[in-house]
């Protein structure tokens, strides 16, 4: 009677077992790992979200990759960088995908990335934005891979900007004293060092300062006609609001994150307007952005957060295509596909040439990015004269 | 360079006002009950926080995610809703005296440092659900054109700030050296035991600490939100400032304690014109100096006072 009942019960689960197998052998499954809850950044992961989920129905509807279907398992890490690397743990081993995207953080990403190196699993970074992120990490291979943006690249931006702006003769930085602030300055000291440009000042401030008016007379009494700005959007904006305190208006150039829609409203719609910084998308779109925007509009909860969907959406087709040359999801195999991949990828951004190679794993540079500013509440194309006399070259880093 | 030193001692005195207010806020609990709130951080986002939603509330006007319009603050409805911040607050700060303080005052062990802290945590988790991470720009009743006074650049709010913050120490100061209410504090504040053998509810004055105490932490956010936006995570700042503010100038004495406020606001702003990193070395440093030379604080002699 037991004999008869395990034996049944053996049958079964072996049956099950079977089942279950042959519908993830059907399927690919890719993962995120970013904070959609916790911190302002929240927005941004959402975003992505949205544009990879965007990229696997067009993908699915054109017949899938290697003729099976893709699918998403979404990890929020509430922005703290234990959960994360819980997550890449649980992403990679329990639900063994191919890929994972995020993290909306660039910390966590810092904190996580010797484990898609360890376990050979492609991690596509589409949102945070910190240079040292596909760095390789030690002697281990780098399965480290970004289409976003780089700090390190705006920086070599705004310096050439400031380089080749005839007008601007003295020089100042200004940045906060947090992390990101801190390597930001790194990066301006480095870069604006290979250019031949040398600041007169450099003042920090903290990021919850609410006046900065003391590191800007100083700034103003030193002569400073043009300063780099590398800084959260909050603040950025109490700088900006301290400048008219003193009546003091230089060129003022920043890092992305005065593309926040609490800069602008913090600033104000005036102050707003003054500094220039780059970023990827503007609302001056092109065709193929605009579809996308269109159909994710209803579900973004931030609009300036489209150009993470719009990043993600490619990675996730740049993935795609790696997996097609690959000829299967091998993470050692994939790595070799993404650092040398032969076909172009059209995507939202442009259409992607061998995006990486076995040093570079930046998809985007310097070069596809826009120069922004605020104008009327929304965010659009920059230019000028200066702007106008930059080439590809002066972006080097 | 005259004008310069003059936007310093504005800025400085600007924020100093804030810490100030929320030095008083330290000092009232603690005379009276030898304890303190540590959750008074969150007590001021919490407060910046009931202050918005009254805005919207009072005006009927849809707040953005991030910004609330400036139509929202005009008139009668800023101070209305600086009123409704403080009473919620205090009502709050009633809640943690009976569920977080009393619990354990007077007894051995610091359990009320732990158990006002949770409280704390509480708070801000119940506020991340309502209000979520963003921060929030509150308008100023007054407007956001730059006012010039001797060259130097100042905002209606700042202004603001600091005129509610010198008026509430003033008649705070005269409650506590003038009338009964202020006596019985004082008292209280020496000896509990006396205190009591004297006919005055020890109880009811604690409590009443409290509410005070907390319901200046909810003014302060709402008179902090036009400056620096509210946010759930701005309060701790200022909160640690603050009792910064309070451990320099006496935490045992009010005045001492606006004094320290004011001293810390104009010292940071200072620090900031000759090199801005070292502003938060020096601030600690001076605590530490003060703490090894003078424990009860720059103006902790004036706690001797008759009652």
């Amino acid at each position: 009677m037991t004999l008869t009942t395990n034996a049944l019960k053996a049958a079964l689960l072996a049956s099950t077992l079977a089942i279950a197998s042959t519908a993830t052998a059907q399927e690919i499954k890719l993962g995120f790992n970013g904070d959609l809850s916790a911190s302002p950044s929240a927005q941004s992961g959402q975003a992505g979200v949205l544009g990879i989920q965007a990229a696997i129905e067009d993908l699915n509807a054109a017949g899938g990759v290697l003729g099976k279907k893709l699918s998403l398992v979404v990890r929020d890490d509430l922005s703290q960088p234990p959960k994360s690397i819980q997550n890449m743990s649980d992403l990679i081993d329990s639900e063994k995908v191919v890929a994972v995207f995020g993290p909306t953080n660039s910390g966590n990403a810092l904190a996580w990335k010797h484990i898609p190196n360890q376990r050979k699993n492609p991690s596509l970074g589409c949102i945070g934005s910190a240079t040292d992120i596909t760095k390789p990490a030690g002697g281990a291979d780098n399965y480290m891979y970004r289409v976003s943006m780089v700090d390190r690249a705006q920086i070599a931006g705004i310096v050439a900007y400031t380089k080749n702006r005839p007008q601007s003769k003295n020089v100042g930085f200004l940045v906060e004293t947090t992390g990101y602030g801190q390597g930001g300055l790194k990066d301006l000291e480095a870069l604006a060092k290979a250019k031949g440009l040398t600041p007169v000042a450099t003042e920090k401030f903290g990021v919850n300062d609410t006046d900065m008016t003391s590191q800007l007379n100083k700034m103003k009494s030193a002569g400073v006609d043009t300063v780099l700005v590398w800084a959260q959007g909050t603040p950025i904006a109490q700088l900006l609001r301290s400048m008219e305190k003193i009546d003091y208006s230089p060129v003022t150039l920043t890092s992305w994150a005065a593309d926040n829609a609490s800069f602008f409203d913090t600033a104000g719609k005036t102050l707003a307007e003054r500094p220039i910084f780059m970023r990827t998308i503007t609302e001056d779109r092109t065709p193929v952005q605009q579809k996308l925007y269109d159909r994710l509009a209803p579900k973004l909860t931030s609009k300036s957060a489209f150009s993470f969907s719009a990043h993600c959406y490619d990675a996730t087709l740049i993935l795609a295509a790696a997996i097609k040359q690959a000829g299967g999801t091998d993470g050692a195999k994939l790595k070799e596909a993404l650092d040398n991949l032969q076909a172009p990828v059209a995507g939202i951004m442009k259409t992607y040439n061998k995006p990486f190679t076995p040093d570079q794993h930046e998809a985007l540079t310097a070069a596809d990015y826009r120069w922004t500013h605020w104008k009327d509440g929304k965010l659009v194309t920059y230019t000028d004269a200066t702007v106008e006399s930059l080439k590809p070259a002066d972006y080097a880093e | 360079m005259l004008a310069t030193y003059i936007q310093t001692l504005v800025s400085g005195l600007a924020i100093g006002g804030v810490y100030a207010l929320i030095a008083l806020s330290f000092s009232i609990t603690f005379t009276t009950t030898k304890t303190m709130n540590f959750a008074q951080g969150e007590f001021i986002s919490f407060g910046a926080f009931i202050g918005v939603a009254a805005l919207l509330l009072l005006s009927g006007l849809a707040g953005g995610l991030t910004a609330i319009p400036g139509e929202a603050a005009a008139g009668w409805r800023y101070p209305a809703a600086a009123l409704i911040a403080t009473v919620v607050a205090g009502v709050m700060g009633v809640l943690i005296f009976l569920l977080a303080v009393r619990p354990f005052a007077g007894k051995r062990g610091m359990n009320w440092v732990m158990s006002t802290i949770g409280f704390g945590v509480i708070l801000q988790s119940i506020g991340l659900t309502i209000w979520g991470p963003a921060p929030v720009m509150v308008p100023s009743p007054l407007g956001d054109g730059v006012l010039r006074i001797a060259g130097a650049g100042v905002r209606p709010q700042e202004l603001i700030v600091l005129a509610s913050a010198i008026a509430i120490m003033v008649i705070f100061d005269f409650v506590m050296r003038r009338t009964r209410i202020g006596k019985a504090m004082m008292a209280v504040a020496h000896s509990p035991q006396t205190a009591s053998l004297m006919g005055i509810n020890v109880n009811t004055v604690m409590i009443g600490a409290f509410a005070l105490s907390s319901g200046l932490a909810g003014l302060a956010g709402v008179l902090i939100a036009p400056i620096a936006s509210a946010s759930l995570f701005m309060g701790l700042g200022f909160a640690l400032k603050a009792f910064s503010g309070a451990i320099i100038g006496g935490l045992t004495n009010p005045r001492g304690c606006i004094y320290g406020g004011f001293i810390l606001g104009v010292l940071e702003s200072s620090v900031g014109l000759w090199q801005a990193q070292w502003k938060e070395i020096v601030v600690f440093s001076l605590i530490i100096l003060v703490l090894a030379f003078r424990p009860q604080g720059l103006f902790g002699h004036a706690s001797i006072d008759k009652v």
